[in-house]
């Protein structure tokens, strides 16, 4: 035996390196494998132009609108005060300025989040899985390595798309005269807040590619989570009495809303809770996912 | 150094691995022989910590292979041939293995070159025939210039030139010192490059001996005789223990005698002998006497010892 344990500290290898498994090493294996793929290098760039696209539109829809009434003031004789342009924007309708940043972020999440999946369900599906837990065999730091990536790319893509989307909105805005700037309340907020919400979908997509170990099956389940769920839940607020209505802003994807806008609201809850409520969708897959992943045969 | 000690793997209600123990030595080629199904993938997934034994344990080195600190250096492994990712190309996916470990880029190339796969390297891997697929896990087994090399059916889908070429590489390692596991459902392959065999049937373990001590030991040696008088010298043979098969027109396969025996009968009796060998027992023989009772998808088709000649259809539980 102590002839064995000699030849595990003492194998020298001339070209193969004796480092070992580190944690930056598998991050950089991780990095290397999402980004050797042309899909995952076309696929980011396109969902980046896809989210200011649809943030571009948004200006555009809202400056058509606020055109119009400008309009039809001035055809009354009257003038539309920037004051009153923001007050047909009552807080928590949809259409306040200061959310525009995140106004493509529902692609952002379609996209990145089925990105996630197939991060890790097309390793399971080509047999990939195993040769990453060949050399991560703890299997975890692979795990959360995939975490750290996507959550980080995620971030990124999403928060560039924001402040294009605000540098497009910014100009159309001020040129109607109204007061839309950084300094803004909310905008801040609002850029910094989004790519946090995108990067929870996308480890809610690596959990639910983990657990379930099917591409096809990860993304309608996230779909289904993010989309679906919240649309099946706004018929609750048709049954009669007041709790059903209250019911729907629980939903991962309402709660994760929620915290991206700002401001008080009777009934409704506050951002940070909405924060939270989110969190604790994300833990609720992610923990469950890597036990799993650490126990089952590959 | 491979140890199992009472090693096993149940899947629902069909036990796959039922209680193996064994030790697979350094400096040599040790080859793990078995029809399909018989355990043999489900063992090697359990040395590299991807299955979880439902008993036993399995140590490399002496650690379980997920403790060690620099697995790759330890244990090299080909356990499928497809455990790449199909849009990926060869090269970026040994840089990817490589990377976890820190091994250099240079090493990657060394490994292609060595595996010959210069030419396809920057090619997708979803493309590659069963042969370069082959070889791709290889280099990805050689990758960390590992202790101890396990390679689940490496020669499957070679041509001739890949198949001498792996066991040139495998007697190479083994000369070097290395500890190299070889599994195969071919004894003609085992019986040119092992030098200790481990026979698996029905997931247990029914040999484990130097090859040469399995082609002697398992089989009592066959003597062919050719006589002018097959007839009488067959009735003259018969007795206890011996059996003698009269195949063609003058030729007996006599059991149980040895050659001097039957001479001694044939001139006490004055009936011209006039070829008297004895057959060298090979280890195709020898396997099919000691998995005859173990193999479990007999084919239909041809009613003979099935083993080899069936196709690589191993059931789910045990393939996967």
């Amino acid at each position: 035996m102590t002839t064995m344990t000699e030849t595990q500290t003492s194998g020298v290898r001339s070209t193969a390196g004796t480092k070992g498994v580190t944690f930056a090493g598998v991050l950089r294996s991780e990095w290397i494998k999402l980004f050797s793929l042309m899909s995952t290098r076309i696929l980011l760039l396109l969902t980046l132009v896809a989210i200011i696209g649809v943030g571009a539109l948004a200006v555009l829809i809202r400056f058509s609108f606020l055109d119009e009434m400008a309009r039809q003031a001035r055809d009354q004789g009257q003038t539309l005060t920037p004051e009153m342009m923001s007050q047909t924007f009552p807080p928590g309708s949809g259409f306040d300025l200061y959310n525009l940043p995140n106004a493509g972020l529902q692609i952002g999440i379609l996209v990145l989040g089925s990105l996630a999946v197939l991060f890790i369900s097309s390793e399971y599906a080509t047999g990939m899985i195993r040769s990453t837990m060949n050399a991560v065999p703890r299997r975890t730091p692979a795990f959360v390595a995939k975490a750290i990536l996507l959550a980080v790319i995620s971030y990124v893509i999403t928060t560039i798309a924001a402040v294009a989307t605000f540098l497009i909105a910014m100009p159309v805005f001020q040129g109607l005269g109204l007061d839309l700037d950084w300094s803004t309340e909310g905008v801040l907020y609002s850029v910094f807040t989004g790519g946090l919400y995108v990067a929870g979908v996308a480890l809610i997509g690596l959990s639910l590619g983990a657990l379930l170990r099917n591409s096809a099956g990860g993304i309608t389940v996230l779909v289904g989570l993010f989309f679906v769920l919240s649309i099946a839940a706004s018929f609750m607020t048709f049954i009669p009495g007041d709790f059903w209505k209250y019911v729907p802003q629980y939903l991962p994807s309402d709660a994760g809303g929620r915290f991206l806008s700002i401001g008080h609201t009777d009934g409704v809850i506050d951002p940070w809770q909405g924060g939270l409520i989110f969190l604790g969708y994300v833990l609720l897959f992610l923990v469950p996912a890597m036990i799993v992943l650490k126990k089952r045969d590959v | 150094m491979i140890e199992a000690t009472g090693l096993s793997k149940v899947y629902g209600s069909k036990t796959a691995v039922d209680g193996v123990s064994f030790t697979v030595k350094a400096g040599q080629v040790t080859g793990f022989l078995g029809p399909n199904g018989a355990g043999k993938s489900t063992t090697m997934r359990m040395i590299m910590g991807l299955d979880r034994p439902t008993s036993g344990t399995v140590t490399v080195n002496g650690l379980h292979y997920a403790d060690h600190k620099a697995p790759l250096h330890q244990v090299g492994a080909l356990l499928d041939a497809k455990a790449v990712h199909t849009s990926r190309s060869a090269y970026n996916h040994l840089r990817a293995m490589a990377a976890t470990h820190n091994i250099p880029t240079s090493r990657v190339h060394e490994v292609i070159e060595m595996t010959g796969l210069e030419a396809v390297a920057r090619k997708k891997a979803g493309g590659f025939s069963l042969g370069m697929g082959q070889r791709l896990g290889i280099a990805n087994a050689l990758l960390g210039d590992p202790q101890t090399l396990i390679l689940d059916e490496p020669v499957n889908g070679l041509d001739p030139e890949g198949v001498l070429w792996v066991r040139n590489l495998v007697r190479y390692l083994a000369g070097q010192g290395k500890t190299v596991f070889l599994s195969s459902h071919l004894m003609s392959e085992m019986a040119q490059t092992a030098d200790h065999l481990i026979v698996i049937g029905r997931g247990k373990i029914i040999a484990d001996a130097p090859v040469q001590d399995i082609i002697a030991g398992t089989r009592q040696v066959k003597t062919l005789v050719r006589t002018s008088a097959a007839t009488q010298l067959s009735a003259l043979l018969s007795g206890d223990g011996v059996t003698v098969d009269q195949g063609q027109p003058e030729t007996l396969e006599v059991t149980g005698l040895d050659a001097r025996q039957i001479a001694q009968v044939a001139l006490d009796n004055r009936v011209l002998v006039y070829e008297l060998t004895p057959q060298q027992s090979s280890l195709e023989d020898a396997y099919f006497d000691l998995t005859k009772d173990e193999v479990e998808y007999h084919s239909h088709l041809t009613g003979g010892p099935a083993g080899e000649f069936a196709p690589e259809t191993a059931p789910a539980t045990a393939g996967k």
